[in-house]
């Protein structure tokens, strides 16, 4: 037989399900699937993602790195836990696909560092690191300006009243952000495990 | 030093199904006295609440009256229903076992007429239909009840009704002071043929069993489908007595789960091809979806899958379902996703057949000290004096139960020649 592969240029990395099942949080467990479609099924926003859990683990095993960390699956796990529950391997479907979506930023993937979640998300922490809390109008505020300025700016305006709304229903305060008592100690506490995990991962 | 002990060649079995009946008459025939102790009424356990056996889809009434036969002609078999092992003393060659006897309130003199249970009002649930209806408090277990006599549910005793019933036994069988009894036996080697019971698909919570009466389980499929089951053989929607249209069959409820059964119970898979081939029969312009993880159709069994491949209207989805929930008409709706397609599906059925497996009857606290060992999720584990027949040892189906448990006669026949 000499025919091609049907996508002879796509790239497979054959050590990376190994890779995976050592270094990815809950990798041990997802050696264990049987590929039976529970966790895709049990996803309450499993339309939307481009394969589901379940198809994303048999890429893993297939090598198909590039595209597994491409993948919007991993970005879009509202941790809702069903599967996890379900699951009849007991394999930690959330904890792998949002461990697999640090590992796609570290790795500098544009379609990582760039979607809505990571955006999000890298907002969210940086509030969380900086005061201790996530205020809703920095955290908001660094997601929508995230897209540029003028972006930003159209972002915040379109959901102004939800904003108004908020705050005549005290359910967003004004004034000086929330902070935890000592964020000097905080901010210790989190080079010190950054410093950890670059050991790691070294 | 030579061992002194008294020895016993009596061989007990526990458990009065398709395997302790073998090992029973297996033993027996070869020469060796057997007593055998049955927890309900009858003999036959599961098999007898079966419609019919795959792959032939021949009726388990033929097996069973073939072993009623041989123990009839057997004069080395003394049966007790209604009984259990209560307490075991002493070691192999040399037990003592205390067995424990639930009064039944029919003497053996009873004739199987009938005219107690149309004298009873008072009706019980059915546990030979699982529940699915209710009988007389004076009833006959099953047509193929063995021994063939009737029981007199305890509600009854000490009330007028039970009087009544009393009067209406022409041949006086009827004794309604019967209490629990016990007694002692000295035994050589015991074989536990303690069988298995359905796991409880209630804890299946995804699947919905307990809300929604048209989610049933394959061993509630086999008592529609049989001619003495609730329904006199018809296999309809317990919600509306319909006739179903579309009937979904979902393997692995429980089974091959760490949350539930860990293992495969090796049985389901070829019990829903069965459960095809009941609705095809029935209904010719029914449709039946399959679902599953992967076929386990072992050894020559494949064939009856395939023939079941060739019908247009068997399909089969390889998919194990997330959920059932309930459709705008009520109707119970199969979710899940297609692992071959990756398509996420909501799938409307009529009747909806959960694949439960087997789990083993002995609970943690009703299990021997002794003479019996077990393994990580309640099976035999047959090694020594260990002796177990059928499922007891492991999910088996009725012709592996059969060898196991000849093979079980063997082992205790040795226990007790030995020294």
């Amino acid at each position: 037989m000499n025919a091609m592969s049907p996508t002879p240029s796509k790239k497979y990395d054959l050590d990376f399900a190994r890779w995976v099942y050592d270094n990815v949080d809950g990798g041990d467990r997802m050696a264990l699937c049987m590929q039976c479609g529970t966790c895709s099924g049990s996803c309450p926003i499993g339309t939307q993602m481009d394969h589901g859990p379940r198809k994303l683990f048999m890429m893993i095993r297939a090598g198909m790195k590039e595209a597994v960390l491409t993948s919007n699956t991993i970005w879009n796990c509202v941790s809702c836990y069903n599967c996890v529950v379900r699951c009849p391997r007991q394999v930690p479907v959330t904890y792998i696909l949002h461990d697999l979506a640090t590992v796609a930023v570290r790795e500098g993937y544009a379609q990582a560092t760039e979607s809505d979640n990571a955006r999000f998300g890298k907002a969210f922490w940086w509030s969380a690191a900086k005061y201790g809390r996530t205020d809703e109008r920095l955290v908001t505020a660094k997601y929508y300006f995230s897209f540029g300025f003028g972006e930003g700016y159209k972002k915040g305006m379109a959901n102004l009243p939800i904003a108004l709304g908020m705050i005549k229903t005290k359910r967003m305060h004004l004034g000086m952000p929330h902070k935890c008592k000592n964020t000097g100690e905080l901010s210790k506490l989190l080079k010190k495990a950054a410093e950890m995990e670059a050991k790691k991962h070294g | 030093m030579s061992d002194t002990t008294p020895r016993s060649r009596t061989i007990l079995v526990v458990g009065g199904g398709i395997a302790g009946v073998t090992a029973a008459v297996e033993a027996a025939e070869a020469g060796h006295d057997v007593v055998l102790v049955e927890k309900t009424a009858t003999l036959g356990g599961r098999v007898a609440q079966m419609n019919r056996y795959f792959p032939k889809l021949c009726h388990p009434t033929c097996g069973l009256e073939i072993n009623y036969q041989r123990i009839k002609k057997s004069k080395r078999i003394s049966l007790f229903t209604l009984s259990s092992v209560a307490t075991i003393k002493g070691g192999p060659g040399a037990y003592t076992v205390t067995v424990k006897t639930q009064p039944r309130h029919v003497k053996p003199n009873c004739t199987a007429c009938g005219d107690c249970a149309t004298a009873a009002e008072t009706e019980v649930a059915n546990p030979f239909n699982y529940g699915m209806d209710k009988v007389k408090a004076a009833y006959l277990p099953h047509t193929m009840a063995f021994p063939m006599r009737y029981v007199v549910d305890p509600i009854v005793a000490g009330t007028a009704e039970g009087e009544k019933i009393k009067a209406a036994c022409k041949v006086g069988a009827i004794d309604l002071d019967e209490a629990e009894s016990s007694f002692e036996i000295e035994v050589g080697a015991i074989v536990w043929a303690t069988g298995w019971r359905p796991y409880p698909a209630d804890r299946l919570t995804a699947y919905r069993w307990a809300e929604m009466p048209d989610v049933i389980t394959n061993v509630e499929m086999e008592r529609l489908a049989s001619v003495d089951g609730p329904t006199k053989g018809r296999i309809v929607r317990p919600s509306d007595g319909a006739e179903p249209k579309r009937v979904a069959l979902i393997q692995c409820a429980g089974s091959r789960d760490l949350n539930h059964l860990a293992y495969c119970s090796r049985i389901c898979c070829l019990a829903s091809m069965k459960h095809a081939a009941y609705v095809r029969e029935q209904y010719k312009d029914a449709t039946v979806d399959v679902y599953y993880i992967d076929i386990r159709a072992h050894d020559k069994l494949e064939s009856f899958v395939q023939r079941l491949k060739r019908d247009p209207q068997v399909r089969f989805v390889k998919s194990k379902p997330a959920r059932i929930e309930p459709g705008p008409d009520g109707n119970p709706m199969v979710c899940g996703e297609n692992t071959l397609t990756r398509e996420v599906y909501a799938e409307p059925y009529d009747l909806v057949v959960l694949a439960t497996g087997m789990q083993p009857s002995l609970a943690e606290d009703d299990r021997p000290a002794i003479a019996a060992d077990f393994d990580d999720y309640g099976f035999v584990f047959p090694e020594g004096e260990s002796i177990g027949a059928g499922v007891s040892t492991g999910a088996l189906d009725v012709s592996m139960s059969v060898q196991s448990a000849t093979a079980a006669a063997l082992k205790a026949i040795r226990v007790v020649s030995a020294g």
